[in-house]
């Protein structure tokens, strides 16, 4: 493509449409990932690229295809692992974030501890608690929640913190309870945060249980991939990767829409913002 | 309420209560240890683990040099890639529009679950892991960087225009020191995920490092040894982020000066 057909191209891209609909932010990275594909496939096929190394896309959507049955069970209890980690650790961390807040003492006597928690690599612990709670599920369950706790709770406290002191003090001049105050005033300004801890967490905790089943399991996607790596079957490793993928997004996604029921919820008070 | 205390005594009051509650915690830690006498294969006392240190000091200070000496290299490729990335998309429209949803999706899935990939491309020894972990802890330095450049003020970069300074010209001396905060933000995450990224490759194959020595302890359920392995492991995490956050002051003080 000459560099002035191009420029055209580029322009026509960016007009906006008739829909009203910018395609340019949506239609050049599609159609990035999609060439990219696209080499990929090509370059693997044509170079004879060991299928030990590198394998085509649509080989790995022959295993996905062929193995479904196989790959679906293992995905089942990975996926109910995270997600059970997950929520736990929303649970935990928004109700120490809230904690931290509550008083001052608190939070100097345990906030520098739970950010040095946040530098350590948490992630050497994994055989720690295999040793506490065995080989079952449980131990990634309780791996889960321990990595994406932290995260959770200090955006959740961060939130908190966040509120507007102007809006504080007008409730206490109303003589609004602590507890009133928390859930109308510092929950609201704290919904933005928590949500991008959220967000955070559920990437996190999808970790813990994979790096968990590395570590030992019998079932779980993560098995899959330790399994069919050490068997040099990476189609099968590709395959278990874009099914993990797949759990990521979801429980990305689900984060994001119940990010914007709950804004929408809350929407008026965080829009009337200033009480000045 | 901070209106009741002076702000001296606030401020001796941040470093004595978080000591205190260290303080506390580890000695109830020890005496349910030894007191409650639950086994040191179930969770070793403080002053177990304080033991295996001095023992196996040696072993010890041996296998974290190669978990070290690799997250460091690691720490720094992704900051000289990240760096390089937020470069090149903000010096391009197109290049921004095309590539940065397909970053950010990348970034949603778990990456961890590709290492054993690299240990097939590229072996069982330190490039393995070396890619590996620069791979997943570039990118909070890219988007952060990425954010500086974007966010001057513009009305800097207005003026600069008018005064006719060349597009390399503001971005060397507006854009990059405006930029240099964001950078060292995505830095402090990708210390952490490089030492991550480092262990996770140790988990998988290695015959070094303070990851298989972690593993290997862990199946021999010899919980002292991986406590201890763990504080050099913090102290290697700690020291990465310090290492950093003494670098951003030195910038700091150098932009200004």
């Amino acid at each position: 493509m000459s560099a002035s057909t191009q420029r055209l191209l580029l322009t026509a891209v960016r007009m906006p449409t008739v829909t009203g609909i910018a395609w340019r932010p949506v239609l050049l990275p599609v159609s990035f990932a999609a060439l990219v594909l696209l080499a990929w496939q090509e370059l693997t096929v044509h170079l004879h690229v060991s299928s030990m190394l590198l394998v085509p896309p649509t080989a790995i959507w022959d295993v996905l295809s062929q193995y479904w049955p196989i790959l679906f069970a293992q995905a089942w209890p990975t996926l109910v692992n995270t997600v059970v980690g997950f929520l736990l650790a929303a649970a935990l961390g928004i109700t120490l974030g809230g904690a931290v807040v509550v008083s001052r003492r608190i939070e100097q006597a345990f906030w520098p501890h739970i950010l040095m928690f946040q530098l350590i690599p948490k992630v050497a612990v994994a055989p720690l608690f295999i040793i506490w709670l065995g080989m079952g599920p449980s131990s990634r369950l309780a791996f889960a929640v321990f990595l994406s706790f932290f995260p959770i709770a200090v955006s959740a406290a961060t939130g908190f913190r966040a509120a507007d002191r102007t809006a504080l003090r007008l409730c206490q001049s109303l003589t609004a309870s602590t507890w009133q105050t928390f859930l109308n005033v510092r929950l609201p300004y704290a919904i933005p945060h928590i949500f991008a801890g959220l967000k955070v967490g559920a990437t996190v905790a999808i970790i813990g249980v994979v790096i968990g089943e590395f570590v030992t399991a019998q079932e779980g996607l993560g098995y899959i991939i330790m399994f069919a790596s050490s068997a040099a079957q990476t189609a099968l490793v590709f395959a278990a990767i874009v099914l993990l993928c797949g759990i990521g997004l979801m429980l990305y996604g689900a984060v994001a829409l119940a990010e914007w029921f709950v804004r929408r919820w809350y929407g008026a008070p965080i829009s009337v913002g200033g009480f000045e | 309420m901070p209106s009741a205390a002076t702000p001296s005594r606030e401020r001796a009051l941040t470093l004595i209560l978080p000591t205190m509650t260290a303080i506390v915690v580890l000695g109830f830690w020890q005496l349910l240890a030894k007191h409650w006498s639950i086994p040191a294969v179930i969770l070793p006392a403080p002053s177990d683990v304080w033991q295996q240190l001095v023992a196996a000091w040696r072993e010890l200070g041996y296998q974290a040099c190669f978990t070290g000496a690799e997250a460091v290299v690691a720490c720094l490729l992704s900051g000289v890639l990240g760096a390089l990335v937020a470069a090149m998309l903000a010096s391009s429209r197109f290049l921004r529009d095309m590539l940065y949803p397909n970053l950010v999706a990348f970034q949603l899935i778990p990456k961890i679950a590709l290492a054993p990939l690299f240990v097939i491309w590229l072996g069982i020894d330190s490039p393995s892991r070396l890619v590996f972990s620069t791979f997943i802890s570039f990118f909070p330095v890219a988007i952060g960087a990425l954010t500086g450049l974007l966010g001057t003020n513009p009305n800097a970069i207005r003026l600069c225009q008018s005064l006719t300074a060349s597009k390399s010209q503001i971005f060397r001396h507006v854009q990059v020191p405006y930029a240099l905060p964001f950078f060292f933000s995505g830095m402090k995450v990708a210390s952490t995920l490089s030492v991550i990224g480092i262990i996770v490759g140790e988990f998988i194959s290695s015959k070094h490092g303070l990851g298989s020595y972690i593993l290997l302890a862990g199946s021999r359920a010899e919980t002292p040894r991986i406590f201890a392995a763990l504080v050099v492991l913090c102290a290697i995490g700690l020291a990465l982020y310090g290492i950093i956050a003494w670098c951003e002051l030195c910038m700091q003080k150098a932009w200004r000066g």
